[in-house]
């Protein structure tokens, strides 16, 4: 063999290596879906902090974003590839992580050491308990509300927040009329964000019994003629919208509001952060999505959810990913959080006057006050029949479809999901 | 022969009758340089400049647009790219020119079907293999990795580049090989002492199409890598365009950090760049 | 060679195997069972495989996405041709001709830049032109007073696909007319000057001479611009957030990543990869054979 040819291959072996090294540390994995500043920053020196006192153990930590993070965590885990801490939604979409059995209960570890388990805002564990067992611990709590630019209202008249949708409606046109031509905008490039919408408006809509068999993958049907309606009344808003929409992302809505340029957005109780982080003095309000008058779902409820981490079953080093979970929740490091990223946790007296502000401590009043939760739409359907809802509520935004069209595909997803889920 | 342009001289000069086609060039000239330069322009502004006063020239240049860059993680993806690339380079070279060695210099019944094998290659678009590879690498325990694309990076290389050195090695005279093996080299002394010393033209030309092809590729980069320790820049960039939404100076720092590389190896090695690319005639 | 046959017979067989194992294993085993797989029912996340005989070829048919992603592409291929292919040949032959001979080598150099630049980075640039309230295109629109123009180029179903059209053929227009550069300097010079003697005017002389000469040239880069479009990936993934607004610039690479790693329908996305196989393998065979008999 010549000497290149000995020469290339060392660089393959070398190459190699470098994909196999491994340190003699405990190394744990840890993965979560925060790849965006100021979030990235706090885990970085969150995992920093937590390497610096246990030197023994080293953190592997990844990240990539919403949309990747659902479909990389799901393949991950049955794939038996699971990394040792990661972070999750709750309720389904934590259920259908759970059923793969590679979860870890946590009511051991939650009875052993029983100021951990008290730490925590009690009701923003049930989401994650299934069967009685607890398979994750909250960190964020959140919801999704309207905000609006007071100054706008003031300056057009309106001083009563709408109590139903038609009020809403008109809310929206008195200010179309006072010269905003856009009173509220979305990032509609952004699938995920029609979801947040049409979630609400079906739970607000729908009669329960109807919710709960649909979103079932096995009895999906998606026949009843309220989901068409609700499709009509979301067009209604996005009339409003402009025709920009299509081509923005939530990001810039939010920077539009941010910046004093849009009246209203529907948004999460955890950007208000952002919005303090991108523009300190705008004075603004929020309230929950409006009531339907014919609606058959119960209004108080607030869409959103916790979301937070779970263990690994598999995992090689139980002990050492333990630490680190336990880390992420200590009132300190949550307290930081808060101060950081300017969005409400759930762990119990991190939140003080000195690290938050207004709009969020009146946040987690508003958790704490409404009736209770629902769920995402994204997480609380079958991926196909979410994506069918999505991409038709984009294509009637553009005028490409009718409704008649996009129900029709969602009904042929769903016969996909009921022929699945019953095999 | 000279070529047709570079003959000739006098009457060559731009008379009125070119000034429309020369217009329309320099619109051409325009619509490509123009964003070029912004990406150079903006790479140096702040956000608000960028997006406020989009055609102004940066009022103090934002160098720490790149440090920031650099520092958020194109450092990393570029040493990936560079990790990526060279292995790539060298395990086509490699593979290649052994087995263009073994298909120009032995006719045998075996070497014509694995021509055929080879050329078969050729007409595989990766995107096909897509969904198995993404199961073969998982079960090789590989995924997520750098070998998850060096190795269907090299594989998918190899037809095109065994091809082009085959052709180069059939042009070398019969007698040099003779003569070396009567002097007592193996097969493969020939190869690796006069073979390929005498082919570095062409493993020059095939070492620039593959860095091209694996400095570039996107789909296997976004698909078969979960971890931002491995991304390479074209893929990194996507993660790194999510992390910065709003924070445009530095993404627009990152994206010049990602061109500049080749464009500067273009510009210095221009010949043999275009000799590479128009051999290969095949596109990324 | 005294040595024994054996020898003799295994010894191109060394050379040859490392290549040929790398391709068997990584290009063909994969070929072979995606078909296979286009056979089954199956999800990324269970070894469980149900198989359904020719029901996701089936649902080919069924699926009005399939046939708006192979509109899209040949919009994509149309498009390209005559972009690339044709405005590109001309585009060399005016570089080429003796007036031009001075300016030429900057434009040339210029031209072919793009094509050098990492998609991602091409595409990323293209989002900020194409964005919709401070984006270049419609602040340049506004700016020489044809602001009625403006619109939400990558918003809009209307303008979305072929926004993310132009965005290859500002790519890819300078690596085909560097391919015709490179075939029009092979052209014999006694030729042109045959054709001047007769007092042939330039036009003519393009289309006496150099048509004819380059037209293996045309029909290489006319199949690999094709081949191309069968295989656009990056611009739609990138730009319309995987061929939005709805699909309406899906294009069928896209609609087979989102079929398999977004939906989770791995058996239909194999079934799409094998409709791209057969494509594209067509258009393949064309290149092969032009690849065996031009030089270049």
């Amino acid at each position: 063999m010549s000497k290149r040819i000995q020469a290339l291959l060392a660089v393959l072996v070398i190459a190699t290596s470098i994909a196999a090294a491994q340190g003699a540390k405990t190394t744990i994995r840890f993965f979560h879906r925060w790849p965006l500043e100021p979030r990235k920053s706090y885990f970085d020196a969150l995992v920093a902090e937590f390497e610096r006192r246990n030197p023994d153990i080293e953190i592997e930590m990844d990240s990539v974003i919403n949309d990747a993070y659902k479909e990389k965590i799901r393949v991950l885990v049955s794939s038996n590839d699971i990394p040792d801490v990661f972070c999750s939604w709750s309720d389904s979409f934590a259920y259908n992580l759970v059923k793969s059995g590679r979860i870890k209960p946590l009511n051991d570890l939650l009875a052993r050491d029983k100021a951990f388990a008290a730490s925590f805002i009690q009701s923003q564990v049930k989401p994650f308990t299934f069967d009685g067992k607890v398979y994750g611990m909250p960190q964020t709590i959140d919801g999704k509300v309207f905000a609006y630019n007071k100054a706008i209202f003031a300056k057009a008249g309106i001083t009563k927040e709408p109590k139903d949708f038609d009020e809403l409606l008109a809310t929206f046109a008195t200010l179309k009329k006072k010269g905003y031509p856009t009173p509220i905008i979305e990032g509609l490039a952004d699938p995920w964000t029609i979801s947040h919408y049409l979630g609400t408006m079906f739970q607000r809509y729908l009669s329960p019994a109807v919710t709960a068999k649909d979103y079932n993958e096995a009895t999906g049907e998606f026949t009843d003629p309220g989901y068409r309606v609700v499709l009509e009344r979301f067009q209604k808003i996005v009339d409003f919208m402009g025709p920009n929409a299509t081509s923005i992302t939530h990001t810039d809505a939010r920077a539009l509001f941010a910046a004093g340029k849009l009246p209203v957005i529907y948004i999460q109780l955890a950007e208000f952060g952002l919005i303090r982080k991108s523009n300190p003095d705008i004075q603004y309000g929020y309230f929950n999505f409006p009531a339907f008058k014919d609606g058959k779902g119960d209004p108080g409820l607030l869409t959103g959810a916790p979301e937070g981490f779970m263990l690994s079953s598999t995992s090689k080093n139980p002990e050492a990913a333990e630490r680190f979970f336990k880390f992420i929740y200590e009132k300190q490091n949550a307290a930081q959080f808060v101060k950081a990223v300017g969005a409400p946790v759930a762990v119990i007296g991190a939140m003080t006057p000195d690290n938050s502000f207004p709009e969020l401590i009146g946040a987690v009043e508003l958790i704490n006050g409404v009736e209770g939760s629902a769920p995402w739409f994204d997480n609380a359907v079958n991926i196909k029949i979410a994506d069918a809802f999505m991409r038709g509520a984009q294509a009637v935004a553009t005028k490409d479809k009718t409704i008649d069209q996009v129900m029709a595909e969602v009904q042929a997803a769903a016969k996909i999901v009921r022929s699945e889920a019953k095999k | 022969m000279r070529p047709y342009s570079q003959r000739r001289p006098g009457r060559d000069s731009l008379g009125p009758a070119q000034l429309p086609v020369l217009a329309l060039l320099l619109v051409g000239f325009a619509m490509v340089a123009y964003p070029l330069f912004w990406i150079m322009m903006s790479s140096l502004k702040t956000s608000d400049e960028i997006s406020l006063s989009m055609w102004s020239l940066p009022r103090v240049p934002q160098w720490r647009n790149y440090a920031n860059a650099w520092k958020f993680g194109i450092s990393g993806y570029f040493v990936n790219s560079l990790v990526v690339t060279l292995t790539t380079i060298a395990g086509v070279i490699a593979l290649a020119s052994l087995c263009a060695y073994g298909l120009s210099r032995f006719r045998t019944r075996w070497t014509r079907s694995a021509l055929v094998f080879v050329m078969g290659g050729m007409m595989l678009n990766p995107q096909v293999c897509l969904i198995p590879l993404y199961g073969l690498l998982t079960r090789l325990g590989i995924r997520n990795g750098y070998l998850a694309m060096i190795i269907p990076y090299i594989a998918f290389r190899l037809p095109l580049n065994t091809l082009l050195i085959r052709s180069f090695f059939l042009a070398i005279p019969k007698e040099i090989e003779e003569s070396a093996i009567i002097d007592g080299c193996t097969s493969f002394q020939a190869y690796g002492r006069i073979f390929m010393p005498m082919s570095r033209p062409i493993l020059f030309t095939s070492a620039i199409l593959i860095a091209y092809y694996a400095w570039n590729e996107f789909l296997f980069a976004i698909i078969f890598i979960d971890s931002n320790k491995y991304r390479t820049i074209p893929a990194g960039l996507m993660s790194f365009r999510d992390a910065l939404q709003v924070d445009w100076g530095p993404l627009i720092a990152g994206m010049a950090i990602s061109a500049l590389p080749l464009i500067l190896f273009f510009i210095a090695a221009q010949k043999q760049f275009i000799r590479g690319m128009t051999a290969g005639s095949v596109k990324g | 060679m005294r040595r024994n046959n054996v020898r003799a017979a295994a010894e191109p067989l060394l050379f040859i195997m490392p290549c040929i194992l790398v391709l068997g294993a990584f290009v063909y085993y994969p070929l072979v069972q995606n078909l296979a797989f286009s056979f089954f029912r199956f999800s990324a996340f269970s070894p469980e495989k149900v198989f359904v005989g020719f029901g996701n070829y089936a649902n080919l048919f069924l699926d009005k996405t399939v046939g708006t992603a192979l509109r899209n592409n040949a919009r994509y291929a149309v498009i390209s041709v005559l972009c690339q292919v044709c405005f590109g040949l001309v585009l060399a032959a005016i570089l080429e001709d003796r007036s031009f001979r001075r300016v030429g080598q900057l434009f040339r150099t210029t031209f072919f830049l793009p094509v050098v630049i990492s998609i991602s980075v091409i595409c990323l640039l293209f989002g900020f032109i194409y964005r919709p309230m401070d984006g270049l295109l419609n602040g340049f629109l506004e700016l020489v007073g044809l602001g009625s123009l403006a619109r939400p180029w990558l918003g809009s179903s209307k303008t979305a696909i072929f926004a993310t059209i132009a965005v290859s053929q500002w790519q890819s227009t300078g690596y085909v007319m560097m391919l015709f550069i490179v075939a029009i300097q092979k052209i014999p010079e006694e030729l042109y000057e045959a054709a001047e003697i007769d007092g042939a005017s330039k036009l003519r002389r393009f289309f006496v001479i150099t048509l004819p000469q380059v037209r293996e040239m045309f029909f290489v880069t006319s199949v690999i611009t094709v081949t191309g479009s069968v295989m656009v990936f990056n611009e739609p993934y990138i730009l319309t957030q995987g061929g939005g607004p709805g699909t309406s610039s899906i294009t069928i690479a896209v609609h087979m990543y989102q079929s398999g790693f977004f939906k989770d329908m791995m058996g239909y996305a194999s079934t799409l990869a094998v409709l791209i196989f057969g494509i594209s393998a067509a258009l393949a065979v064309l290149q092969l054979r032009s690849f065996r008999t031009g030089e270049e």
